[in-house]
């Protein structure tokens, strides 16, 4: 009796009855939008295999929407298209309902969705070449057990040592090659719309990059910025809208997503072993086939493509806006985001930048005699009256400086989103000439009492500034303070050393 | 006989599987629970018999499986998990017969016969005949060929129930039973307007399906609330930690919106059938709100003596009610609210998102968008030193009893040494925008051991929030700088 309705219930398509599938193929008109990965700083650089940001993707389509129920599905979007964030606006009557398949076609999905029904199983022989192929019917098929039912019984698939394999008459339903986010409509008549499709998408980043040129005398700097940004997804945006945000967007764990699923076939068979194997380790009973191997990578390998749009010292630059309270940059023409690609455009460019070389050492308590590290830094003001004045957005410095003809790499540093008004103060690594020497000269239950001496071994004068822990206080001088602590800032003369008496205070929190 | 049987099945096998589903509805809960009814037509005879259930749930609980039909009584109800394999179906093939076809290498000819398998240890052991032989230990090809599969091995685990029926007919039978592995949440898309002090919000129910089955046109209700769950250990579930306290509701509202309810919890009905696939991950909209009041507020909390070498970025918060009056008018399911703005084209852009939980309408709302590029807050603790000092301090008063009658009382006091800690905090705040701002600057961890801690002085008053958090609304001039100092006491 069951049997007997099934035909009958054939005929109702599950779902809406008469609903048209139209494909939207490709945006005419696109829009990307890169935010940085909240969770990467300044000095870490972009891994362009392992890119943790995520882009806002606006598509322009026509679409056709059908006279009463359709089903239109969008083609070309981005791979790591976060479903639920996809916004729809244009058609004219609305949406019903919006969807995302993330089951994929693939071997084990082919095989999974063809159970219990028929398929061909074909054999070819080793010796003669000869093609039989054979009516079956799949009766298992999780996870590689492949039991399929023939006119003469039942049987295993390649467990035989014969050339053996299923042939499908036809894809199952609801298997798609991508991820593939479509729309139910319901339109009294046919029209073409305009709509716009907006979602976000992970994989990818961006990042400043700046450049900048020392003078020889050490306190005017050229500055140059990059805007860096990245693309790890598998659709290129052709001719596209591209736009940076710099800040710090709020982002949530989203919970638990749909993974798109698409496993590779094992095919599992019984215990195989022979009277030739000799077992010198039992590893698991059953001595079945080996696991299946992991599978493989899903994303193919970064293309290590780099283009660099503009030519030197910025043909095409970056314009900059204000966007709540992030900083919006953008591409003034449409540019291409190509899969798996960085791209450069200029941001900043500006010349004779006031700065100021300072050599610093943290000093807290400590041994009875030892070399304290100093870090060469590079000082300035994000003010119109230094030369900058401008909104600087996360990045990697590379500082280089003009000398014997060929600029000589001075350091490399980084930068947080620094705001107009800012102190601005990049790191360049450690200093090798001027050095910190410091002496336990007393020590006492009231507090220990230390000599520091540091020395210059260049030609002329540097700032020079020993920033200390809380609980020091100094002898014989009056210290100026920064951030809460101690501080001594003094110029060391060419070739000379300074010296500086201390003691510490137990009554003083560090 | 039995082998002419299985060919007519064989060839009756329609070439389409059809889902064995019947009439579904599907109650969906937001922590990963659904609740499944299933009405299928189900021929039963008279007495006993077995039935089969096809396409439920991948993730079935068949614990919770409830079946009622008309006359009919269960007998026992069996979910099978026994999986049809190659290695399973040689084991259990220990004992019988199997047809071995093996194939001439070098002719392609074939040659039947029949075996008995003895063992499946590592390898198969047979006996054909008189000889014992072990499965392809020459590696020739052999195909091997199962007369049955035995009881109990599936292709999906299924569930079976043994019923006993007063009649014989074609009858509707419902099946319920929970699942896990199908959950939903909603997605919420604000549009703000800053200048106009607006808000545009329309709300999305997003629910997923990985239950690894397809539920073809259901009926769907969905319940805001999580229902609560027995926490037995479930291999199939993996661990999810509960969501994270609504932080985001300033003042929890007492409206009730004019939405289907049921106890405490609100119901969302949709309102057509919808198939709901296999790892899909379904949207359908429930709200639309245009022109809300919306604003835009910064704050920025700093921890017990946290202080800073940069000065930090403050909270971005977008304030708005749900009540009827003065916002969105709904009572809002937890989940995401993502937040845009137009750009200078006039183009949407993304400025943030926020979680929030179950909100009831009539609450006011603060959702952290972002952190603010041109606002910001150094926090710098200037000083920290010990004070000591001594005070005179009853310890004990006392009667005494004397042995002659006479009482006596008295006090005695002590010298007590007390340490205290004072701390001098100076925040500064920066504002690199072209219009003033006001920030809530929070000092928090001011309960921190005992919570014996005192403000002491201040360059601004202060609003003590509670044992824990001292406020102070600090407005920051365009393109300046405002400081604010603060002296504690505290205990450590």
């Amino acid at each position: 009796m069951r049997r007997a309705l099934l035909p009958l219930l054939m005929l109702l398509p599950s779902g809406a009855a008469g609903q048209v599938v139209t494909t939207s193929s490709g945006p005419d008109a696109v829009s990307v939008t890169i935010y940085r990965d909240p969770n990467r700083d300044g000095s870490q650089k972009m891994q362009l295999s392992w890119l943790n940001g995520y882009a806002l993707i606006s598509e322009t389509r026509r679409v056709d929407i059908p006279a009463g129920d359709g089903d239109i599905r969008f083609e070309g979007v981005a791979g790591g298209i976060l479903p639920e964030s996809a916004i729809v606006t244009g058609l004219p009557d609305g949406v019903i309902e919006k969807n995302q398949d993330a089951y994929l076609l693939s071997p084990a999905s082919l095989l999974d969705r063809s159970i219990g029904r028929r398929v061909h199983l074909r054999r070819t022989s080793r010796a003669t070449g000869e093609v039989r192929e054979h009516e079956a019917v799949i009766r298992s098929g999780a996870a590689g057990a492949v039991i399929l039912q023939t006119e003469q019984g039942l049987e295993a698939l390649r467990c035989t040592g014969i050339p053996e394999t299923i042939v499908y008459d036809k894809i199952p339903e609801g298997l798609s090659a991508k991820p593939t986010l479509s729309v139910r409509t319901r339109s009294v008549a046919a029209a073409t719309a305009t709509i716009t499709l907006s979602y976000l998408a992970t994989g990818f980043d961006w990042q400043a990059n700046y450049v900048g040129n020392l003078s020889p005398s050490g306190d005017r700097l050229d500055l140059f910025a990059w805007v860096t940004l990245a693309s790890g997804d598998e659709t290129s945006f052709v001719d596209a809208s591209a736009q940076t945000v710099a800040g710090r967007p709020n982002r949530e764990d989203g919970g638990r997503r749909i993974m798109p699923q698409a496993s590779p076939l094992s095919l599992q068979c019984w215990p195989a072993g022979k009277t030739s194997d000799i077992p010198l380790v039992q590893t698991h009973d059953g001595a079945g086939p080996p696991p299946p191997a992991p599978p493989p990578m899903a994303s193919p390998m970064m293309a290590e493509e780099i283009v660099v749009t503009g030519m030197s010292r910025s043909a095409m630059k970056v314009t900059q806006e204000g966007l709540g309270d992030l900083k919006l940059y953008r591409v003034p023409e449409p540019v291409t985001v190509a899969s798996n690609s960085q791209k450069q455009v200029a941001m900043i460019d500006r010349e004779k930048v006031k700065v100021e070389s300072v050599y610093r050492a943290e000093i807290h308590g400590g041994a009875e005699e030892r070399l304290v590290q100093i870090r060469m830094i590079l000082r300035t003001r994000n003010r119109t009256s230094e030369g900058l004045g401008l909104p600087l957005p996360t990045g990697g410095v590379a500082i280089f400086v003009e000398g014997r003809a060929r600029p000589i790499l001075l350091g490399e540093g980084a930068i947080e989103d620094k705001a107009v008004g800012e102190d601005v103060e990049i790191e360049l690594g450690d200093a090798s000439g001027v050095l910190a020497h410091v002496v336990k000269t007393e020590e006492r239950k009231q507090g220990s009492s230390f000599l520091l001496t540091a020395s210059n071994d260049q030609d002329r004068p540097v700032r020079f500034e020993a920033d200390f822990g809380k609980d020091i206080v100094a002898a014989g001088k009056a210290l100026g303070r920064r951030n809460g602590r101690p501080l001594w800032a003094v110029t060391i003369p060419a070739n000379g050393r300074v010296a500086l008496r201390y003691r510490t205070d137990p009554t003083r929190d560090r | 006989m039995r082998r002419i049987l299985l060919l007519s099945t064989l060839l009756a096998a329609p070439v389409l599987a059809q889902s064995g589903q019947g009439n579904v509805s599907i109650t969906i809960y937001n922590n990963d629970l659904a609740l499944v009814q299933d009405t299928r037509q189900l021929d039963v005879p008279v007495r006993r018999s077995k039935q089969e259930f096809p396409d439920v749930s991948g993730m079935i609980r068949p614990e919770t499986v409830t079946l009622t039909g008309d006359g009919i009584g269960i007998v026992e109800q069996n979910f099978d998990y026994d999986l049809l394999s190659p290695q399973a179906l040689m084991q259990k093939a220990v004992g019988e017969m199997i047809t071995l076809v093996r194939t001439n290498p070098a002719t392609g000819q074939e040659m039947r016969e029949r075996a008995t398998v003895l063992a499946v240890n590592g390898g198969v052991v047979l006996r054909i005949g008189e000889r014992i032989e072990v499965l392809r230990d020459d590696g020739l090809p052999v195909r091997v060929i199962f007369d049955k599969v035995p009881e109990n091995l599936r292709a999906r685990p299924t569930l079976s129930v043994t019923m006993e029926s007063a009649r014989s007919g074609t009858r509707p039978v419902t099946l319920s039973y929970l699942t896990p592995g199908i959950g939903w949440k909603a997605d919420y898309v604000t549009m703000f307007d800053e200048r106009a002090g607006k808000i545009d919000v329309q709300g999305w129910i997003t629910l997923s399906n990985n239950t690894g089955t397809t539920y073809a046109n259901a009926d769907t209700l969905l319940v805001a609330g999580q229902v609560r769950q027995d926490q037995g250990y479930d291999p199939r579930r993996s661990y999810r930690p509960p969501p994270p306290p609504p932080s985001s509701i300033r003042n929890p509202g007492t409206e009730t919106a004019g939405r289907e309810r049921l106890g405490d919890f609100y119901l969302y009905p949709l309102a057509e059938r919808t198939t709901i696939a296999n790892q899909q991950t379904k949207q359908v909209s429930f709200l639309d709100v245009v022109g809300a009041p919306g604003r835009k507020a910064y704050e920025y909390r700093n921890g017990w003596l946290d202080a800073a070498e940069e000065a930090r970025s403050a909270d971005t918060v977008l304030k708005f009610s749900t009540s009827r009056e003065q916002g969105l008018g709904d009572a809002l399911p937890a989940g995401i609210v993502r937040v845009y703005m137009r750009d200078a084209r006039g183009n949407a852009q993304f400025i943030g998102e926020s979680a929030i939980g179950h909100t009831p309408m009539g609450s006011e709302l603060g959702l952290k968008t972002g952190e603010a590029f041109d606002v910001k807050v150094k926090p710098v603790v200037e000083k920290r030193e010990r004070i000591d000092y001594e005070e005179w301090k009853t310890t004990e008063r006392f009667r005494i009893k004397r042995s002659d009658g006479a009482a006596m009382t008295g006090e005695s006091d002590s010298l007590r040494t007390t340490t205290f800690w004072r701390t001098s905090m100076r925040y500064t705040l920066t504002n690199a925008r072209p219009e003033s701002v006001t920030v809530d600057l929070t000092q928090a961890g001011l309960d921190n051991y005992w919570g014996d801690t005192r403000i002491i002085s201040e360059s601004l008053k202060s609003e003590r929030r509670s044992a824990d958090q001292a406020v102070w609304r600090v407005t920051v001039p365009a393109n300046g700088t405002t400081v604010v100092t603060a002296v504690f006491d505290t205990r450590y």
